[in-house]
């Protein structure tokens, strides 16, 4: 058998500084390829998994472990999981002014060539990257000559961090409510962006509200998230189930 | 006049250094006041007489000033001033450049030390518009002394030119004492560039004055990042309809350094318009000052006076202080003025490490973001290439340190 891309086991997790619980034992096998979407309502603690993932300061793992293709992912620094394959999309996406988008993602993919040893990009090449993949998801260029973020829309922000996925093509996506804030229109071309990506050495863990998503991003197993914890997973009639039937169905089970 | 005031052993320095110099006016005006403590409001934050508790004992005398370190452009038109004395000339259609004594004094303690120590001015006027840009490397050679020097420059109605100033000297502990005043005739447009090389012992005092006849354009630029204190007081005076300036600069400090700059405007004629930019960014134990005060003359109509000032503190005891200040005496004007202070914004940090940026690195990123602003404007090559590559030497430094 090969390693799971991701295994989280018994992830116990609270927010420095506070008693508050947040991830109650969090549980999960993501093998190479599979798709896994995480559906739970809000404050459940979807984005605090996430964060956790790609290692954000201010939370504290009490218990339990995480396993990026075998090895400690709670060891490494943010930039270090990045540069091995780790990549979040966030919910939020941050606005940096006085950050050229062209500038941060040229800094970003040849930091992470660089901990890999690997060549900086030439610029022509770079420019060339940027510009097709920016076509797929139909960014125009102008977009990526303001600043980081900046002034661009719900749906401009989203689209953008599918590229910034695409470049950076790492073999673990985390997708935070990607689809929040999309219309029917931008999200067809964000899943199809993200379809785009599936492959047998890529997982992607997708992490929504709605079951909407996965109408376009069909998952491999769909897993239940309440009060900081897996209560039931299955394929993905489990998302259709839990559209007819409301969270609320779902409380107090055990995993 | 308080008689009866205590002098400290460098305030008494200073006093015998003005009489010797043959002043003994200033000397007695001087012993009245000593150096300005907090209880001066343009001091508030700032207290000489705790911060210059030595001062050199003597005067810098004439030099070649061939051991300083320099300032050197490609392209530019360059004189120097070497203790006090000025060394070459332009060679630009439209400028000419002479010395005269001084007459200039002042009731401030520290502009009055500046001018009363002051040898002879550096006058240059500039008629036409100037297809080159001056370069002025005001150099302290030697060792520690206590230098005065003034530069005057007229720009004549219609005028058009770039000043880039370069403060530079010796490794020793100067006291710097410059002045530098700029009348801007009818129409004349002139951008102003004050950048520091002096060495990290120097207590820099930097007095700007400007005058803006009507229809001027004025933008100035003041860098403080290498003196253990520095100040730089920026004061202009609106005389004339439809005249406009841009005023910015920038506090970058680590260790224990202080550097503050004080700025007053005062708006005295209807239809002129201001900005103000400055920006601190402090480590360490790193003290940052920011004072902006704006006057606004009853007959002022129609000021639009627009102030701003951040800060970015990047240890927990590093400081920045602001005070803006306004007096309106018009009725139809817009004034305001904004400040903000913080760290590094701990969501964008993630952000960046998320993406594979390492945290100096991203740190770094997010410091000339902060910059950005400040140095977007600044137009002359020469001068952006000297800014970057000290911001970029500084952030190194503060890894170092
Ligand atoms: N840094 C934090 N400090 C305090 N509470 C937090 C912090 N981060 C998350 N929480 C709390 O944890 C719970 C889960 O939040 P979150 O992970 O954002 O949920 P979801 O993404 O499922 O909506 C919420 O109650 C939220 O208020
Ligand atoms: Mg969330």
């Amino acid at each position: 058998m090969t390693t799971p891309i991701l295994e989280i086991k018994n992830l116990h997790v609270k927010v420095e500084e506070e008693d508050k619980e947040i991830l109650k034992g969090v549980n999960l096998t993501l093998p190479a390829g599979e798709v896994h979407a995480i559906m739970g309502r809000n404050g459940s603690g979807k984005s605090t998994l996430s964060y956790v993932l790609a290692g954000k300061d201010g939370y504290e793992v009490t218990e339990g472990q995480i396993l990026f293709h075998g090895e400690d992912l709670l060891e490494m620094d943010a930039h270090e999981r990045a540069a091995a394959g780790l990549f979040l999309a966030f919910q939020y996406p941050i606005e940096i002014p006085g950050v050229a988008t062209m500038t941060f993602l040229k800094a970003a993919l040849n930091a992470q060539r660089k901990s890999r040893g690997e060549e900086e990009l030439k610029i022509p090449v770079f420019m060339k990257m940027v510009k097709d993949a920016a076509a797929k998801l139909e960014i125009k260029q102008e977009m990526l000559k303001r600043p980081l973020n900046v002034g661009f829309s719900g749906g401009e922000k989203k689209r953008a961090e599918i590229l910034q996925m695409a470049l950076m093509q790492p073999s673990l996506c985390v997708l935070d409510e990607t689809d929040s804030g999309l219309d029917i229109d931008a999200l067809k071309i964000v899943s199809e962006g993200v379809n785009h990506l599936r492959s047998e050495n890529r997982s992607m863990l997708v992490i929504t509200h709605y079951q909407r998503l996965l109408n376009h991003i069909v998952p491999d197993r769909v897993h239940v998230f309440s009060d900081g914890r897996i209560v039931e997973s299955g394929d993905r009639d489990l998302a259709l189930e839990l559209e007819s039937k409301g969270y609320a169905g779902f409380d107090n089970h055990a995993a | 006049m308080n008689k009866d005031i205590k002098l400290s052993g460098a305030e008494e320095q200073l006093q015998a250094l003005l009489l010797s110099h043959g002043n003994k006016e200033a000397a007695a005006q001087f012993a009245a006041n000593g150096l300005p403590t907090r209880r001066i409001e343009a001091y508030h934050y700032t207290d000489l007489k705790s911060l210059l508790r030595e001062v050199p004992s003597a005067l810098a005398v004439a030099n070649d000033g061939a051991s300083a370190k320099r300032s050197n452009f490609d392209g530019v038109a360059r004189i120097e001033i070497v203790n006090g004395q000025l060394a070459g000339d332009f060679d630009v259609e439209g400028v000419s450049v002479a010395t005269s004594g001084n007459t200039g004094t002042g009731d401030d303690s520290v502009v009055l030390l500046s001018e009363a120590l002051v040898g002879d001015v550096v006058e240059i006027k500039i008629s036409g518009e100037l297809d080159q840009v001056l370069h002025i490397d005001r150099i302290i050679d030697g060792d520690a002394a206590i230098n005065a020097d003034k530069v005057s420059v007229t720009l004549e109605d219609g005028a058009k030119a770039t000043l880039v100033e370069t403060y530079n000297g010796s490794d020793a502990a100067h006291l710097r004492l410059a002045t530098t005043e700029v009348v801007l005739g009818e129409g004349a447009e002139f951008s102003h560039f004050q950048l520091d090389g002096n060495s990290s012992a120097t207590r820099h005092f930097a007095n700007n004055r400007y005058e803006l006849n009507a229809d001027a354009q004025l933008s100035t630029f003041v860098q403080q990042s290498e003196p253990q204190v520095s100040r730089t007081t920026v004061s202009a005076s609106f005389v004339g309809g439809g005249a406009h300036a841009d005023f910015a600069g920038l506090n970058m400090l680590s260790g224990t350094q202080h550097g503050d700059i004080t700025v007053h405007l005062r708006h005295l004629v209807a239809d002129t318009t201001s900005t103000e930019v400055f920006k601190n960014i402090v480590n360490g134990r790193g003290k940052a000052v920011f004072q902006g005060k704006i006057d606004v003359a009853q007959p002022a109509q129609k000021t639009d006076a627009q102030m701003m000032c951040q800060g970015l503190i990047l240890s927990e005891r590093g400081e920045v202080l602001v005070k803006p200040e306004l007096e309106i005496f018009a009725d139809d004007v817009l004034c305001a003025h904004g400040a903000t202070c913080g760290e590094l914004d701990e969501n964008s940090m993630f952000y960046l490490m998320s993406r594979g940026i390492p945290r100096t690195e991203a740190k770094a990123m997010l410091i000339r973001a902060f910059l950005a602003e400040v140095f977007e404007p600044v137009d002359v090559e020469a001068v952006v290439h000297v800014l970057e590559a000290r911001v970029d030497s500084w952030l190194q430094e503060q890894e170092e340190a």
